[in-house]
């Protein structure tokens, strides 16, 4: 494929996914669908953001909640205290909240590495999530906060549930081109470089400290977006938001997927929900269906989805 | 260029570097030479700052760095091929120097494919270093001494003023240690050179000065004529490697 069939491609992938609401309308499991695609694209972000540091800095974070959960929660308690259902300024107060979160603790973890790495991500998320779960004036403590309100643009109501789900997959489409032209641009070069030798980055003449703390607060202002659109969406924020299982299943989402590329926390997204929200109503053992799919892409195909693609296109193209 | 005084690196109990003092000049190409387990791989780790010294301090154009970063010590110029290969094993040979040749306009331009130019510098540096033609190739699938060419291209991609050289020629054939050495020989003279070296046809062929490392102390330093010729390092070193020569 040339280059400009692989955009007209892509542009018509584009457009019939935001539209989706619409040209499904006559199914008569729209309506579930369109909710279970939004959630869907909402972990899709999220994954995209951690995969930043798992996949493209070599950066494997078990704390990555901790900005989903925070960009959650300031979303909804900017809408509640200012009393405004603006998007402008709710999805600016996620994005201020996850990029502080991720400066303080991605200043604490950046010298850190592998295992060390994984456990100090963990336990400092672990504070943000008990800080959500105990601070009840503010957060509304174990019940979570209740009642957010949906987003309005440019006095524009998106309240509806198909207006809901083209905000989220318009952001969707937005932070997938940001990541893909950050990732083959000079700085998504040098995190290579980081992930594969970064010793020899030093001796560069790379500060790879600050390379990978400035890789720390993107990936956390994104998943706060995710975590804003998911306050938005669910009008709902649990400190489960903030806590291991979401950092868990974004993990375990870019995982099958694939890391260190754009298509497979995206796929790797799908696959999860899919058994979480979808087979869950089938079958009465989802949850074991999703631990053996982990199991078999960990033990069988490390590099996800996109690798077995990869893989198979290899050998068709091959003589 | 190089000036070090008094430099101190102890391991625990032991001294690897036991008041090392040593200068060199602009454009000279020194070697130091010496036993194993006589300081010389703990002096270059010291001078690039990946080991903070003990005692004593180095400057580099007569600006004291002793307490600088290794990223910040290549951004003044010092540049490092290292002993065993630090490549970046499944970027193409083309993206290896690409990074080094980016090191200056630095990390933080997004949003923009890297510039045609830096491609076009690495392509050019590695057809220097006799690797036209395998701009593509993972590091990985490279051959030793095409790896040891490419770590020499990354480290030339720095455009430093003072290369380190950590036995460029180990594990490498007598034709590719020919050709690596003919290469070094013709780099330009403005360059410092500091370079470790086992084998010491490549030391007198290369070399302007040698500096004798013994026991973390330089025992000798002169032209290579005065080094040949001296009792001591033929006692501690010479005698060995050149009695046939």
């Amino acid at each position: 494929m040339t280059r400009a069939a692989r955009w007209v491609a892509l542009a018509a992938v584009a457009v019939g996914l935001v539209t989706f609401p619409y040209w499904s309308a006559a199914w008569e499991t729209s309506r579930f669908a369109t909710t279970v695609l939004r959630d869907m694209l909402v972990f899709a972000i999220f994954a995209l953001s951690l995969d930043i540091l798992v996949g493209h800095a070599g950066m494997p974070s078990l704390g990555h909640a901790a900005f989903f959960g925070g960009g959650a929660y300031a979303a909804g308690i900017a809408s509640q205290r200012l009393g405004t259902d603006q998007l402008p300024i709710t999805l600016a107060a996620a994005v201020l909240v996850a990029a502080l979160l991720a400066l303080v603790i991605g200043l604490l973890v950046v010298r850190s590495e592998g295992i060390f790495l994984l456990m100090l991500t963990l336990a400092l998320a672990q504070i943000v999530f008990a800080i959500a779960f105990q601070w009840t004036a503010v957060t509304g403590g174990s019940n979570g906060l209740a009642g957010v309100s949906r987003p309005t643009l440019f006095g524009i109501d998106l309240s509806a549930p198909d207006r809901m789900y083209v905000l989220v997959a318009a952001t969707f489409l937005v932070v997938s081109l940001l990541i893909w032209s950050l990732m083959r641009s000079p700085y998504g070069r040098a995190l290579t470089g980081v992930r594969e030798n970064e010793r020899r980055m030093r001796a560069l003449g790379y500060d790879t400290t600050r390379l990978k703390l400035s890789a720390f607060v993107v990936a956390g202002m994104i998943a706060g977006v995710a975590g804003a659109l998911s306050a938005y969406s669910q009008r709902f924020v649990s400190p489960g938001d903030a806590g291991i299982g979401t950092s868990v299943q974004a993990f375990v989402m870019v995982l099958i997927g694939g890391a260190g590329t754009i298509l497979g926390p995206v796929l790797g997204a799908g696959v999860v929900m899919y058994i979480q929200r979808v087979l869950s109503s089938a079958i009465p053992v989802s949850e074991t269906v999703l631990g053996l799919v982990f199991i078999g892409f960990v033990l069988l195909a490390r590099q996800g989805i996109v690798g077995l693609g990869r893989a198979a296109y290899a050998r068709v193209r091959a003589p | 260029m190089i000036e070090v005084r008094e430099l101190r690196r102890s391991f625990g109990g032991v001294k690897a570097l036991d008041g090392v003092t040593l200068t060199v000049g602009d454009g000279e190409r020194r070697a130091v030479i010496g036993p194993n387990g006589a300081g010389k791989t703990t002096l270059f780790n010291v001078l690039t700052g990946e080991l903070p010294p003990t005692g004593g301090d180095v400057r580099l154009a007569g600006a004291e760095i002793t307490r600088l970063r290794p990223w910040q010590r290549a951004r003044l110029g010092l540049a490092r091929v290292y002993q065993r290969t630090e490549l970046f094993a499944p970027l193409s040979a083309r993206e290896n120097v690409a990074l080094a040749v980016a090191a200056r306009a630095g990390p933080y331009r997004a949003f923009r494919a890297p510039p045609r130019s830096e491609y076009a510098a690495a392509d050019a540096l590695l057809e220097r270093v006799g690797l036209a033609g395998r701009e593509n190739a993972a590091a990985r699938i490279l051959s030793h001494g095409e790896r040891r060419q490419l770590e020499l291209a990354v480290a030339l991609a720095q455009r430093p003023r003072v290369l380190l050289l950590d036995e460029p020629t180990a594990g490498m054939s007598p034709a590719e240690t020919a050709r690596i050495t003919e290469l070094i020989s013709g780099l330009d003279r403005a360059l410092t050179i500091l370079i470790v070296e086992h084998d010491m046809d490549v030391v007198f062929r290369l070399a302007d000065r040698v500096s004798v490392l013994h026991e973390g102390r330089v025992i000798a330093d002169g032209t290579v004529s005065e080094i040949r010729g001296d009792v001591r390092v033929h006692d501690v070193y010479l005698g060995k490697a050149v009695s046939v020569a």
